[in-house]
């Protein structure tokens, strides 16, 4: 136990590392652009006004207030696909920078994937102007969306770990990933709603017990969309999955870490 | 238990050096199936150990790839071992390239927090720190522009800042500090010195050697991973220093070698005499380019600068060399080749059973007649020049009693200038004395001139170095060389005695010429100084070098119970003898310009030096005229 106690000193010693990275990362993120943070909120907006009106008379019957309803999705897939893909680099990236210093490589990680989380986090405010416009109810529990991102980056945090040491030894992995991550943006229902289309009951199962992605982007519906509890299932579903991630994704970095510096 | 802050335990550290870097999974499938996936494995270290205790300051050396970035990043923990073990006690600051976290979109203010941070402090610590580190970078009006703009110099010093906030336990240097400009080299090199001082332990790499040997204790030399030397930094840097000069030589030696398969035995210049003339020529022909031969009809280079070891001293064989000079330029010349010590000339003088200091000063006149001060000496002379009512010095002897009075005459000068000229001084025309300067300070220094000393290791050494990458043949004499090799050269230089180059048509040239008897002697210290000269005309010597002392630093470090004197012997020249100091009178001055006038007509000879101009030369003084003699040649267009 010696060495996750000095772990976890490790990691508070960085702790502002991990804290100045991510304001890095946000702050370079807006500076020089005119419109700054605002772009946190009017990104989503306006993919979210382009995808609503491509896809809102397809499923124009069977979802109400399909901006709302696709917003919700789509905020938790996009800081999924943006957190990941940045975890993905986070080591190869800073490569002049470990093979000089000696700075623990997940802390870049880390970073990465929090940046991606802050960032997610600011631009719910998409979602409330949006709930605003549509006329959307506001249920108490939406305060309750914290638990889902929580999960969901706990959930990130383990796929960057895996990806970012996948990507040190093959550089191949961001194209598969890549196409992964399309994939992925289509069997989850974040355009569509399971109910509302014709999929085979066999990937309908599929898809509500293998893919992560869905079990958070329904817990956030319910606490934001429906204003109800999730399913059982859905609930401890997102919890495990988080923690499994995190536990092989922690496991593959911590085997491999020691050979970074010779491939990078 | 042993206080060492770095242990370094048997250390190998392996690359998978793959032929290519197979980083995607095409190559990677096909390899496999190819079943070449044989990473060729890359021992960056193999075995390397190393203990450092605190407060030491160890120096890594060797060539580019030979380990010791490896060596610094396994102990700095970015590289993990492959076999053995690495043990820090305590904090380290890595030094491996400044400012290396820098992001050069944020502004300095941000970077310094976040490279702060990345070193492992706090924010807090940071905050607490700030001002300090903005001092000592000077970066004070930029805080808020982003880095990108920064010069290297000035993100060097940032980084550096940032770095040594603290004083680790040990510090890691990496060939960092040469960047940057004077002012910041300085600092940082005070900064460390603090450090040190404050009990910081110092690993340093460096290409430059000099700076390992002055900012190190110990050192350990790596070659292509594996630990050649440890121990001490003089040692292990000059023994790494040597084998460096020796790959040199022969990587010049392959490049020559190459030069003379395409151009035979031609060559731009055939320098005749490998003395320092000629070595400073071909030196700097050869740097422009030019492709030299020297020869010598000697078997040993150097002329007669040369110097012999003989069991760790250095013999002048042709008579002792002192360097001195006022040229700044030359002696800067000449420390390129060599180190010099800091060797004074203060000869003694034997008069029967009297010892007297050398050149004239007080200290003489003080032992002479028990005097003190400069006015009772000037006075005593004064009164001895008076007594003698000479008007018009007839001779040397009374023109050498008109300047210093009969004691000095009598004692310091009479019986060597007798024996050096071989007749007795009223035969010997006044002209050759023009002045005797009389000191009146305690000063022992025979030269006035600002840069004193002798090369440390001898004289051979620097025209060795001269040399390093010319042709030189030894052993051979111009005229047959001439015969055997004609048209394979475009212009000669030529150092020898300018009268046997025109075959002594119009006569010889007389010079003056010195015989040494050398002896071993089995005692430490013979004389106790290097140059005691016998001013009495009974004893038939002029004086006796003892050579061990004309390196003082070296008899220290090493001891040694012999010692080698040579004793001189004025001798009057005959045609066949070494030539040493050309006459400088009437007769021989005129038949000089008459050879002269032949050598002007010779269109593709250059003469220079002692015997080719016939002309007495100090060495600065031959160093000058070969440099402004060869700038001239090379500036010509051919």
């Amino acid at each position: 136990m010696n060495s996750l106690q000095s772990r976890i000193k490790t990691l508070i010693k960085y702790k502002d590392l991990v804290l100045e990275l991510v304001s890095r990362d946000l702050k370079l993120k807006y500076r020089r652009s005119i419109l700054g943070y605002v772009w946190s909120v009017l990104n989503p907006l306006l993919i979210m006004l382009v995808l609503t009106a491509v896809f809102s008379n397809l499923f124009k019957k069977n979802i109400s207030n399909y901006p709302v309803y696709l917003l919700c999705g789509r905020t938790l897939y996009d800081f999924l696909k943006l957190s990941t893909n940045n975890a993905m680099k986070s080591v190869t990236g800073n490569a002049q920078l470990l093979k000089k210093t000696y700075v623990p490589q997940y802390i870049f990680t880390l970073a990465k994937v929090t940046s991606c989380m802050v960032d997610t986090v600011l631009s719910l405010g998409a979602l409330a102007v949006v709930m605003v416009i549509t006329g959307a109810k506001f249920y108490w529990t939406i305060l309750l969306f914290p638990v889902v991102i929580l999960e969901l980056y706990i959930f990130c945090c383990g796929l960057g770990f895996l990806l970012a040491t996948l990507h040190v030894f093959f550089r191949d992995i961001q194209y598969i990933y890549n196409a992964v991550m399309t994939a992925w943006l289509y069997v989850t229902p974040i355009i569509y709603s399971l109910e509302s289309i014709n999929m085979p009951e066999k990937l309908k199962f599929l898809v509500k017990t293998f893919n992560p992605l869905y079990f958070y982007v329904t817990q956030f519906r319910a606490y934001v969309y429906e204003g109800c509890f999730p399913g059982k299932i859905v609930f401890l579903g997102g919890w495990f999955y988080a923690f499994a991630m995190l536990i092989v994704g922690v496991a593959v970095f911590q085997a491999k870490k020691d050979k970074f510096v010779l491939y990078i | 238990m042993d206080n060492y802050v770095v242990e370094v335990d048997d250390v190998t550290v392996r690359f998978n050096l793959s032929n290519e870097k197979v980083d995607n999974l095409k190559e990677y499938a096909i390899k496999l199936m190819k079943h070449e996936l044989m990473f060729q494995e890359f021992l960056a270290l193999k075995n390397v150990s190393l203990k450092v205790k605190k407060g030491e300051a160890w120096g890594l050396i060797g060539t580019n790839g030979s380990g010791k970035s490896t060596l610094l990043k396994v102990i700095a923990g970015i590289l993990k071992p492959y076999r053995g073990s690495v043990r820090v006690a305590g904090s380290i600051a890595p030094l491996i390239e400044l400012g290396a976290g820098f992001d050069g979109n944020l502004t300095a203010r941000e970077n310094i927090y976040m490279n702060g941070t990345l070193l492992g402090h706090s924010k807090k610590f940071m905050e607490e720190h700030f001002d300090e580190v903005v001092e000592f970078a000077e970066i004070k009006k930029f805080l808020d522009s982003p880095i990108k703009n920064f010069s290297s110099g000035m993100k060097a010093r940032l980084g550096f800042a940032v770095a040594t906030i603290v004083n680790p336990d040990v510090l890691i240097v990496d060939e960092v500090l040469e960047v940057g400009d004077y002012r910041f080299r300085k600092k940082c090199n005070e900064r460390m010195q603090e450090m040190r001082e404050s009990g910081t332990t110092l690993l340093y790499v460096s290409h430059n050697i000099n700076s390992v040997k002055k900012l190190c204790d110990h050192a350990i030399w790596l070659d292509k991973g594996v630990e050649r030397m440890a121990g001490d930094a003089v040692t292990v840097c000059e023994a790494y220093q040597q084998e460096q000069d020796e790959l040199e030589k022969i990587r010049l030696k392959k490049k020559r070698e190459k030069e003379r398969k395409k151009r035979g035995n031609n060559y731009d210049y055939l320098i005749v005499g490998a003395g320092l003339f000629g070595a400073v020529f071909a030196h700097e022909a050869r740097q422009a380019g030019k492709r030299c031969l020297v020869i010598d009809r000697r078997t040993h280079i150097g002329g007669n600068i040369y110097t012999e070891n003989v069991d760790g001293i250095q013999v002048h064989k042709y008579g002792a060399h002192i360097f001195h000079t006022s040229d700044k330029e030359v002696w800067e010349y000449v420390n390129q080749f060599a180190e010099f010590n800091h060797y004074i000339n203060s000869p003694m003088a034997v008069y029967k059973d009297e010892l007297y200091n050398l050149p004239f000063n007080m200290n003489t006149f003080s032992k002479m007649w028990g005097i003190r001060t400069p006015e009772e000496a000037q006075k005593i002379i004064a009164d001895q020049i008076a007594d003698l009512h000479i008007t018009e010095p007839q001779n040397l002897e009374e023109q050498a009693l008109s300047l210093v009075g009969t004691d000095v005459y009598e004692k310091l000068i009479r019986g060597y200038t007798e024996k050096q000229w071989g007749r007795p001084c009223k035969e010997l025309p006044s002209f050759i004395i023009k002045r005797l300067p009389l000191r009146f300070t305690y000063d022992n220094n025979y030269f006035n001139d600002r840069y004193q000393g002798i090369p440390m290791g001898g004289y051979t050494k620097i025209v060795e170095a001269l040399l390093a990458d010319v042709d030189v043949k030894l052993g051979v004499d111009f005229a047959a060389y001439q015969k055997e090799n004609p048209g394979t050269f475009k212009k000669v230089v030529y150092t020898g005695m300018i009268d046997e180059y025109f075959d002594y048509r119009l006569g010889h040239l007389q010079y003056r010429t010195v015989r040494f008897e050398t002896e071993r002697l089995p005692e430490s210290n013979y004389q106790g100084n290097a140059v005691v000269n016998y001013t009495e005309a009974a004893v038939p010597y002029t004086r006796i070098i003892e050579h061990k002392h004309f390196e003082p630093e070296r008899e220290k470090a090493e001891p040694k119970d012999f010692t080698v004197i040579s004793r001189e012997y004025s001798q009057e020249w005959k045609p066949g003898m070494e030539p040493y100091y050309p006459v400088n009178d009437e007769k021989n001055g005129q038949l000089y310009e008459e050879y002269r006038k032949l050598a002007d007509q010779e269109k593709n000879v250059i003469f220079g030096g002692r015997l080719g101009h016939y002309k007495y030369y100090d060495m600065d003084k031959v160093i000058r005229e070969a440099l402004e003699c060869v700038r001239e040649e090379l500036k010509r267009k051919d």
